[in-house]
């Protein structure tokens, strides 16, 4: 158990050097393959990332200036904060599209009731991040103590929070107070604030990940019944991973409204897909227990520039949902394939 | 014997019959507090709008019946009802290919589904929902954004139109309910389908065409949902950007009320019909309530919610640590 927990490539190469041990207690010789398949799940979206980058810079102006990294940055922030919290619940072993039906919810309550700023706006905000972990926990808690199945329970959540954020606001609209705008558009020391927040999420995970409901996500995530026989609280844990899903989906709604000015009840379905996409592009595995933020940083850097380069070549918008959608499909076949090709060298 | 499994599988399926006393009790209900909602005229409406649910449900209760879950229905629907305006433009002469045509296209994206899912191990969460937006790049990419054609009057009749007191698109819906009875009920391929949703392995185990049989449910469910889309746009007069996302939501809380496991394995397509009837109904309550149309969206999410929680609870000391 004690190798599963840490995660990340290590952990993997131990895991499968016990396993491997067999009867007669010799190791197997590990070819180049299985070394490669198991640096991959992090190798492969950072690798891609390079050539989309090298990419874009050909084709794009100033690609690789300050400028740029801010403004890529800013327009990945809301997939990558959805995606952190969709990041736990996939470690958990679980999957949330409640994400989508959080994110409208919160852009739709932003632009009905922060009215024109000052401290009615910052309660406001605080109220729709508390509503987000709120949303989360009931999620969480019928996943852990009724036993239903997350896709079904976050299917239902997902149609019941998308209806309250149309009940809200009908149409496309509302306003942002620009006080909340100007914030997220400051430069401290030369650098906007998207980039210190991908900072403050990579602090923040490397931070959890030592923390115990950080040990016990991925535990549950490895095995359920096996972190409960070794005395890890999983429906506690379970709701945690939730709760800081549903956290995290609103404050990716509250960033998305300092770049619309506006909110919108069908917004967050965008996210649904984009989030998971962007979770399993980055190598964490929807079987749970494998994975972690970094590779979430690179699979919502790849879908932004994705759109990036479409738009520098002039090319039709709507190929960024085709791209994504194949992306996706093909990181999880490339996932699955992985795991069961390192289960049976493994076994063998 | 066959005879006696249907009867047993409705008779000992409360939850089937549960559902169609809902259906009756609600309609009583909501005819009493708004005069004119029984009448001939606002009968056939209702059982008109039913019937996109209930065809789109047929799909989805074959494959939940298997174990698995279809969210590409939105843009299947709404690909087919483009394809179909844009194929015929206007006219009825290009129907006799058009129509085929679409069904084929749903019939492949089944294919897809299900291949992917079934021979590649894809979670059918993310199989579909990635097909999902990849058909909706795909189509706004082949329409650029802007469907125009109006259906053509053939299809318009198929929706709207009525032999005797009975709407055309009724006979459709209970055609195609016949026919799901007849495979769910007396069918091999029924059989196969109920033993896979039950347990994949002890069906593989027990000779069941695994990968046939899932290949099937996400084809029947691809070609549901192109039918739905076709006569929709029939009703509608046009095709438009979106039209396919409510069915999302109420084919599966159509599914989950009539009483079927969400999990598979148990339940069956006339239950199905019940919800799908419930479900229009409690639509057509909503405007008599003074409720705002959003909470239809709510009231799908508590429908599954509350159905899939109830239908989980008595097994629960059996899975409970």
């Amino acid at each position: 158990m004690g190798t599963g927990l840490e995660g990340g490539v290590e952990a993997t190469v131990l895991e499968q050097g016990a396993a491997a041990a067999g009867p007669r207690g010799r190791r197997p010789r590990r070819s180049a393959l299985d070394v490669a398949l198991q640096t991959a799940p992090i190798a492969v979206p950072y690798l891609m990332l390079g050539v989309l980058i090298a990419v874009y810079g050909s084709v794009g102006n100033g690609v690789f200036t300050l400028g740029q990294l801010n403004v890529q940055s800013a327009a990945m922030l809301p997939l990558l904060l959805v995606a952190t919290g969709q990041t736990i619940v996939i470690l958990l072993g679980g999957i949330d599209l409640s994400v989508g039906g959080v994110v409208s919810l919160t852009t739709a309550i932003a632009a009905t009731r922060f009215g024109h700023g000052g401290p009615r706006m910052v309660l406001w905000a605080l109220a729709i991040v508390l509503l987000g972990a709120a949303i989360g926990l009931l999620n969480g808690l019928l996943v852990a103590r009724l036993r239903l199945q997350p896709f079904i329970v976050t299917l239902a959540t997902w149609s019941v929070w998308s209806g309250v954020a149309l009940w809200i606001l009908p149409t496309d609209g509302g306003s942002i107070p620009h006080g909340f705008i100007d914030w997220a558009n400051a430069t401290p020391l030369g650098i906007a604030t998207p980039v210190w927040l991908v900072l403050g999420l990579v602090v923040f995970w490397h931070w959890l990940k030592r923390t115990r409901p950080g040990i016990g996500i991925r535990a549950v995530g490895s095995s359920e019944n096996s972190s409960y026989l070794s005395g890890v609280p999983t429906t506690v844990t379970t709701m945690t991973a939730y709760a800081l899903c549903g956290l995290f989906a609103a404050l990716g709604g509250l960033f998305l409204v300092t770049q619309t000015a506006s909110g919108s009840p069908t917004v967050g379905n965008d996210y649904i897909l984009n989030s998971v996409a962007a979770v399993v592009i980055g190598g964490t595995s929807l079987f749970g227990g494998r994975g972690g933020l970094g590779g979430t940083i690179a699979g919502a850097a790849i879908l932004t520039l994705i759109a990036s380069v479409i738009f520098t070549l002039n090319i039709s918008s709507f190929w960024t949902p085709v791209l994504t959608g194949v992306l996706l499909i093909l990181a999880v076949l490339a996932n699955s394939l992985t795991q069961l090709y390192t289960r049976r060298r493994g076994i063998a | 014997m066959s005879r006696m499994l249907l009867l047993r599988r409705l008779a000992g399926n409360r939850s089937i019959l549960l559902a169609y006393a809902g259906a009756v009790v609600l309609f009583a209900v909501t005819s009493a507090f708004s005069p004119g909602f029984a009448s001939a005229s606002h009968v056939r409406i209702l059982l008109i709008q039913a019937s996109f649910i209930g065809i789109v449900a047929l799909g989805q209760s074959f494959v939940i019946l298997g174990g698995g879950i279809d969210l590409s229905v939105p843009w299947t629907l709404n690909g087919a009802a483009i394809l179909v305006t844009l194929f015929a433009n206007g006219k009825d002469g290009p129907l006799w290919w058009a129509i085929p045509l679409v069904l084929a296209l749903g019939a492949c994206v089944g294919l897809l589904n299900g291949l992917g899912i079934a021979l590649l191990g894809i979670s059918p969460i993310i199989m579909t929902l990635g097909m999902n937006v990849i058909l909706s790049g795909a189509l706004l990419l082949y329409t650029n954004g802007a469907p125009t054609a109006v259906a053509p009057s053939a299809i318009q009749t198929l929706a709207t139109g009525r032999v005797g007191p009975v709407p055309y698109d009724t006979l459709l819906w209970a055609g195609l309910a016949a026919i799901a009875t007849l495979v769910l009920t007396w069918t091999a391929l029924g059989r196969h389908l109920y033993a896979l949703g039950t347990n994949r392995t002890v069906a593989l185990f027990s000779g069941v065409a695994t990968l046939r049989v899932t290949v099937v449910t996400y084809v029947v469910s691809g070609v549901a949902a192109s039918l739905a889309g076709i006569v929709l746009t029939g009703y509608t007069g046009q095709a438009y950007l979106g039209m396919g996302d409510p069915y999302l939501f109420s084919s599966v809380a159509a599914v989950a009320i009539g009483g079927a496991s969400i999990l598979g394995g148990s339940g069956h397509y006339l239950g199905t019909v019940a919800g799908a009837l419930i479900l229009t109904v409690l639509a057509g309550l909503l405007p008599i309530l003074n409720l705002n149309p959003a909470a239809l969206q709510i009231i799908y999410g508590l429908v599954i919610l509350v159905t899939v929680a109830a239908a989980t609870l008595p097994g629960r000391q059996a899975v409970a640590r």
